[in-house]
């Protein structure tokens, strides 16, 4: 039992594959972007996004991981929550980078500071609220370190580059930081609260976070169309619908082998049914 | 700026604001999204399987957001392109309530699928006709607050630029449309077997209404209800708060000195003085009409 429940959530992929999907992937979608942004006029600056949905399906699992001791309403904030901490940590960590001129470490500064600000709030939410939630302080961790990852990964879709000057003028000042925050926190929250349920299933959560994460794709890819040029967003726009083709498909066959009965039309289930 | 255009804009941005207000709740209520969603939730539970649309996309506040930030950044770009107003936020509200429809469909699908063992059925012909109401109505809140930041940026030269507007809107009307629309829906609708003024009694949680005048209930059934007083309540709420707090810096403009700015301050002060002590004069009048409840008189007898 994972939802409304109390303990330990069953999961088919064990968290630490998890992890380093969505650090190794995230970060590797990043720095590919980055280094290929002078490579056929930007179009791989994609890869940012494809590193933010890595992030979206490993903070996913880890909201499914935290959240399923019970958190309920809790589930929305969490989401927001993870988003908060990783705005705070993906600025400072490429700013301070570009400070001392090494702004190539700016995602990797920017991933420790998250991770440390997960863990001190993950500490304060057990230790000093008595939240008693025995993966609290990892779960933390690992999803600030997800939204900073994804909040990066974005920006970089957009801009196609993580400098620091660069995203402050195109992401910040013209309030796409807002869209990256929204459409990231709902891609990181909505999975688990959408599944949330006794009978949730940890497969059919990721898929859904691998939908949301290209419909977060999506928009990015439209913001590059005018941050950065038509080739570059269109490219971004097309990877992130086939993504997001693909993600839903792959909810709605989980859906049909979960569900008690999909069905077109029907009456309530009879009283021996019910039985 | 000329004041008479100021009021004229402001005018328009509560007009706006109003059927934000209204269509915003109306949607949440098709997906019994917010409080209701609790009992709908809980409904299969307690062996009472529904055909109920179940939108659990967060609280509206971020539901809203989404929508309104989404629409407001297609908005935007396709403005950077010179496209023509009208048309850029038409094409960003059709975007948010397409990204919309998603996240409804996700959420319905995946909280029935997840309660399989109260053998609650996911209803594809619930999904499809109330799907589109809901994209229908997430579109107008959409449009509706683009318009509202849309003046806010050009007329009265708001710093913000538009998608970080249509955010703080976006969150704003869903919090107004929680907090104001929810109280006429909920209970009212959910538990209408339930004797009128007996409050939600624990036993009952759960035990919601499935069964309409005519066939099985559905969403759109609690819409139709709330679209009678739920939903322009939450429109007049929302307008109300957008005209009133823009008016007091329209009349009295801060820019015109710190006198000016501290009239404002004292205007709003004022309005709310008044506010509460109407809401106080109605209070005290509806229990002196409709209470106490029989049984609190019983007990005091």
């Amino acid at each position: 039992m994972s939802a409304g429940g109390s303990g330990e959530a069953h999961a088919a992929i064990p968290q630490n594959q998890l992890i380093a999907f969505g650090i190794i992937g995230g970060l590797i979608g990043i720095y590919a972007a980055f280094f290929l942004s002078n490579v056929a006029g930007g179009v791989f600056s994609f890869m940012g996004a494809l590193g933010a949905i890595c992030a979206t399906i490993w903070g996913a699992a880890a909201v499914r991981r935290v959240a399923s001791y019970g958190l309920g309403t809790g589930v929305p904030s969490i989401g927001m929550l993870a988003l908060g901490m990783g705005v705070v940590a993906a600025m400072f960590g490429l700013a301070v980078a570009e400070g001392f001129g090494l702004a190539i470490a700016g995602p990797l500064i920017a991933l420790v500071v998250a991770s440390i600000i997960g863990l001190l709030i993950g500490i304060f939410a057990n230790k000093v609220l008595r939240m008693n939630i025995p993966v609290m302080e990892q779960s933390m961790t690992e999803i600030a370190a997800s939204g900073t990852i994804l909040i990066i990964g974005l920006s970089v879709a957009m801009t196609g580059t993580f400098l620091f000057d660069v995203v402050l003028e195109d992401v910040i000042t013209t309030g796409y930081i807002a869209v990256i925050f929204i459409a990231g926190g709902m891609a990181l929250l909505h999975p688990f609260n959408a599944n949330l349920g006794p009978d949730e299933k940890q497969d059919r959560t990721l898929y859904n976070a691998l939908e949301k994460g290209a419909i977060a794709m999506i928009i990015a890819g439209i913001v590059a169309l005018s941050v950065q040029n038509a080739s570059v967003g269109m490219v971004t726009v097309l990877i992130g619908i086939f993504l997001w083709y693909y993600g839903f498909t792959g909810f709605y066959a989980r859906v049909k082998r979960d569900a008690f009965k999909v069905v077109g039309t029907g009456l309530l289930p009879s009283e021996e049914e019910l039985e | 700026m000329d004041p008479l255009i100021g009021m004229g804009a402001l005018a328009l941005m509560g007009a706006a604001a109003t059927i934000a207000g209204a269509s915003e709740d109306l949607e949440s209520d098709i997906g019994s999204q917010s409080n209701p969603n609790s009992q709908v939730q809980l409904a299969p539970q307690m062996s009472y399987p529904h055909r109920i649309y179940n939108k659990a996309i967060s609280g509206e506040p971020p539901s809203n957001a989404l929508m309104c930030t989404i629409g407001g950044t297609v908005a935007y770009v396709m403005l950077n392109f010179n496209v023509s107003v009208v048309l850029a936020l038409t094409i960003g509200s059709l975007v948010a309530a397409m990204v919309h429809g998603t996240y409804a469909t996700t959420a319905y699908m995946g909280r029935c699928s997840s309660q399989k063992r109260f053998k609650q059925m996911v209803y594809l012909d619930v999904l499809r006709s109330h799907t589109p109401p809901i994209m229908g109505y997430s579109f107008i809140t959409t449009f509706t607050i683009l318009v509202v930041s849309y003046i806010m940026v050009t007329v009265f030269a708001h710093p913000f630029p538009l998608p970080l507007l249509a955010f703080i809107w976006g969150i704003t009307v869903g919090a107004i449309g929680s907090s104001t629309g929810d109280v006429h829906y909920g209970a009212e609708r959910e538990f209408q077997d339930v004797e009128f003024g007996s409050g939600l009694n624990t036993a009952n949680s759960g035990k919601i209404v499935r069964k309409a005048e005519s066939g099985l209930r559905s969403s759109m059934d609690n819409s139709w209800f709330c679209a009678k007083f739920g939903g322009p309540v939450t429109g007049i709420a929302f307008g109300m708060t957008v005209f009133l707090s823009g008016w007091i810096t329209t009349v009295f403009d801060p820019s015109k000195g710190p006198a000016a700015g501290w009239e404002s301050v004292i205007a709003g002060a004022l309005i709310i003085l008044v506010m509460i002590i109407y809401n106080r004069k109605m209070e005290v009048s509806a229990r002196k009409e409709f209470g106490p409840y029989k049984e609190d008189k019983e007990e005091a007898a």
